[in-house]
């Protein structure tokens, strides 16, 4: 109860107070304070991020919802607000700036992710099915793929003759990702994909993608890939950005799997669940980069 | 006829109860089976009452507890790959009551989950369980109805258990009309519950 009234009374006074005493001390803004005493990255974006939401300036709020083309200007606007003289402090403009893209690009990347995840994979979609097939060829360049439909798509971790039931909820974005990891890391793909086909310590390759998938979703519609994204990327994320995450998570979650030597497939949603904390611990660290560390063929 | 029904009706509703009654904590173990992509994990997260829109095939299993005035039902819905099919006797021990969920517009696989229920039903470990046979996907305009489905897996001729055969869309929550609070202070909770759950009523042959 005194934690809420101390809160209560922080936020809506304490804190203005305290603010107005340092710029008077100090002659600089906290926007200020916080890009010329923070490194570039997570601690720096986050604490823009808290600052520009909490404010009580329209300007300053309205930051977080602005698109990219209009930011710049934004940017000069804040500073306008804020009294800050480019002469005086000429870092702050261009930290200020990327600070913003990252903040408005994160939210723009879930809306973009959101969108794949919700177009359905259809078998009359010329590039859907090509891009189905191309999986096939990437992590299976020596055999051919008898005809569409067929059990032979369980050798690459699909649950029947048809694959295009097995990406459910994700959507195309579950497709996207195993092509993407397969294409870039074609090497680590097809180490991942002999791992699953183990007899005894198998797992199906491509619904467990879909499942990583998943995870990945889930920790950016959260926020919790925020620290990643601002520490990896210094500008907006893009698309790519996020399949690079999913690479990670997907060659990642072999790794432990295979050092866990888990008793059965049916144990997978226990490990699932061991690995998602041990992801989520990661993106506690403000100096997370969750980046895959073998070399992407571009 | 009536008459005879009522009795029957009543002699396997004691028998669960009394069932229920040397399990001090009133717990009912649910069995969810069938084919992949047949919508056992939509059902269970429906049942739960959670968010339906991101699921992803089973991997393994998932299990849901249900917790309601004073009974727990726990619900294993478990992958139905034909790769994990092998694993499904792993869970037949204790079981109260059997779910089958059948795709009622996939019917170039009706064949093959006609079946796996038949071989399921073999099962001793699983003899007498009464069994809900879900015929999902209602909402699909291809569906088949669920006398159709019925008929095609010769539910008629199941004389050791009791069943029933619902139609339900998953999806919008359709035909699973579940409600997991019975009134309070009734005798019979988990009568109600089952009941509930098995809407309309069970089928006796």
């Amino acid at each position: 109860m005194l934690g809420y009234i101390w809160q209560y009374v922080y936020s809506s006074f304490l804190r203005y107070w305290l603010k107005w005493l340092i710029r008077q001390a100090t002659g600089k803004c906290e926007l200020q304070r916080i890009c010329s005493g923070y490194k570039p990255g997570a601690t720096r974006t986050e604490k823009t991020e808290y600052s520009l939401r909490s404010s009580k300036n329209k300007v300053l709020r309205g930051a977080l919802e602005t698109s990219k083309d209009k930011l710049e200007q934004c940017v000069d606007q804040i500073m306008k607000e804020k009294n800050v003289k480019h002469q005086k402090d000429p870092l702050f403009k261009e930290s200020l700036h990327i600070c913003l893209l990252q903040i408005t690009g994160y939210s723009s990347l879930y809306v973009s992710v959101e969108d794949l995840r919700k177009e359905v994979f259809s078998s009359e979609n010329a590039e859907h099915e090509a891009m189905l097939l191309k999986l096939w060829d990437l992590l299976m360049p020596t055999v051919k793929l008898e005809s569409r439909i067929t059990k032979q798509w369980g050798d690459i971790g699909f649950q029947g003759d048809d694959p295009k039931t097995d990406f459910r909820g994700m959507g195309m974005l579950g497709l996207i990702n195993l092509v993407f990891f397969s294409e870039n890391y074609t090497k680590e793909a097809r180490q991942v994909l002999s791992h699953a086909n183990h007899p005894k310590l198998g797992y199906s390759y491509a619904i467990v993608g879909i499942n990583l998938t998943e995870m990945a979703y889930s920790l950016l519609k959260s926020g919790a890939l925020k620290p990643h994204f601002y520490n990896t990327v210094q500008g907006t994320p893009e698309l790519r950005h996020f399949h690079q995450l999913y690479c990670y998570l997907a060659y990642e979650f072999d790794k432990f799997w295979v050092a866990e030597e888990p008793e059965s497939i049916m144990q997978f949603n226990q490990y699932r669940e061991k690995f998602h904390n041990i992801v989520k611990t990661h993106l506690q660290d403000p100096d997370v980069c969750l980046t895959l560390t073998v070399s992407s063929k571009n | 006829h009536d008459c005879l029904l009522f009795h029957r009706l009543l002699q396997g509703l004691l028998s669960i109860l009394r069932k229920l009654k040397s399990t001090p904590d009133q717990e009912v173990r649910i069995l969810l089976l069938g084919l992949d992509n047949g919508g056992k994990t939509t059902l269970l997260k429906q049942l739960a009452s959670e968010d339906i829109s991101h699921i992803t095939p089973t991997q393994g299993f998932n299990i849901k507890s249900v917790q309601s005035q004073g009974f727990k039902l726990n619900v294993w819905d478990i992958g139905g790959q034909r790769k994990i099919r092998p694993y499904w006797r792993n869970y037949f021990e204790n079981t109260d009551v059997l779910i089958y969920v059948i795709d009622s517009a996939d019917r170039k696989r009706f064949e093959e989950t006609g079946q796996e229920l038949a071989e399921l039903l073999d099962e001793e470990k699983l003899s007498g369980v009464p069994v809900l046979i879900f015929a999902n996907k209602q909402d699909l305009l291809t569906a088949a109805p669920a006398s159709e489905i019925a008929e095609g897996l010769n539910l008629h001729t199941i004389r050791d258990r009791m069943w029933q055969i619902q139609s339900c869309s998953a999806l919008t929550g359709e035909g699973i009309q579940v409600s997991l609070n019975p009134p309070p202070n009734s005798p019979t909770k988990f009568l109600c519950a089952l009941i509930l759950l098995f809407s309309p009523c069970f089928c006796f042959s």
